[in-house]
């Protein structure tokens, strides 16, 4: 006579239990639809306005971050490589060829949340379209390492996972539906460990 | 058995709608959202600058580049005037409304002559505003506000150290006032 309040109580436990689950692990796995993605870089052009998915609203209202507008700027994310395995601190990077159009962009390694890693101090974690170095057809390859390389030089954060985040200012790559055919830079991995 | 199946069953489909529950309402009562960290910064009608850390309020400026300042203002007494000039790179400003959703943006290059000049407002107080425009509000960009309450991001950047004291002016001498006409 006990079994019917025991089919209850597994009724509610799945069903609260269940769909606070799925709702956190949604909400922390993405920012919603309508990402375009560039190789491995990925951007969300339509995430502060009122057009956003329910998704991309419920994210950004629990991350409460400041984003760009349309006419200020664009910021790629990317937390995987070209071949698509997980950037990791203890690997070699490099990224190489052009942004799309932009009057300005901004580089730095960040955390999984997307603020700027915590590097040693003095060390670069950032660069910009100004203080980039680069090839005469003003392309640029920028190493993404641990230990201090020649040219442009990210460093990285002492161990574990990281994210990179490149923002284009004052591009007509945040209004244009053409994005899917512009080139971003490439992301390939060139060593792990010592070797 | 069969009954253990079905409550999971019925388990899961009310499982699947408290997900739709949470995640269409969530956006009106985080207390976590952008619009509710810029009201605690401080003052409606104010500029306050954003630091390279994570304040109080949880705000920061996010990028090493960026130099930030906020403002949450209410345009249910009268409009509220923008204003800011100063030789730095690029700057840009967006207008967001409570719920975070952008309202406008714009940067230097689609300015008027390179300083910002902008004017939000209620549809009829811009309406009232515009039989009859001030002076001092020829160049001004009108920008409607469906609702009255919201805040305004005003970037500038500093891509090298050197201009670090040239965006800290622009940004600490910006104004965010209510707009009365003399």
């Amino acid at each position: 006579m006990f079994r019917f309040p025991l089919f209850i109580l597994v009724t509610l436990i799945v069903a609260f239990g269940g769909g606070i689950m799925i709702s956190l692990y949604a909400l922390d796995a993405t920012q919603g639809f309508g990402a375009i993605k560039l190789g491995a870089w990925e951007a969300f052009p339509a995430l502060q306005t009122v057009d956003a998915d329910p998704y991309a609203k419920s994210h950004r209202a629990r991350a409460g971050k400041l984003l760009y507008g349309s006419a200020e700027g664009l910021t790629f994310t990317a937390s995987v490589d070209d071949d698509g395995a997980r950037l990791n601190a203890g690997c070699r990077y490099r990224i190489s060829g052009q942004t799309p159009p932009a009057r300005l962009w901004t580089l730095f390694t960040a955390d999984n949340g997307g603020n700027p890693a915590a590097v040693k101090t003095g060390h670069p974690s950032a660069l910009n379209s100004w203080t980039v170095l680069r090839q005469p057809d003003s392309s640029f390859s920028i190493e993404i390492s641990a230990a201090a390389q020649p040219g442009n030089w990210l460093a990285l954060p002492e161990a574990g996972t990281f994210r990179l985040v490149l923002t284009l200012f004052d591009t007509p790559t945040a209004g244009s539906s053409g994005v899917i055919d512009l080139a971003m830079p490439k992301l390939t991995k060139t060593g792990c460990g010592n070797a | 058995m069969l009954r253990i199946f079905f409550a999971i069953l019925t388990g899961l489909f009310g499982a699947a709608l408290l997900h739709l529950i949470i995640i269409l309402s969530l956006p009106h009562f985080t207390g976590k959202d952008a619009a509710t960290r810029v009201e605690a910064e401080g003052d409606l009608n104010n500029f306050t600058l954003l630091g390279g850390q994570y304040d109080e309020a949880g705000l920061a400026n996010g990028d090493p580049f960026v130099r930030t300042a906020v403002c949450s203002f209410d345009v249910e007494d009268a409009p509220v005037h923008f204003t800011a000039k100063g030789n730095v790179p690029f700057w840009s400003i967006a207008i967001y409304d409570s719920a975070s959703n952008e309202v406008f943006s714009m940067n230097d290059r689609t300015s008027v002559g390179g300083a910002l000049d902008l004017l939000a407002g209620g549809p009829i107080q811009l309406t009232d505003l515009r039989k009859n425009l001030p002076p001092e509000l020829q160049q001004a960009i009108l920008v409607e506000m469906a609702r009255p309450d919201g805040y305004a991001v005003l970037r500038t950047l500093a891509p090298q150290a050197s201009f670090d004291e040239a965006a800290r002016n622009f940004l600490t001498e910006a104004g965010c006032e209510q707009f009365t006409a003399r």
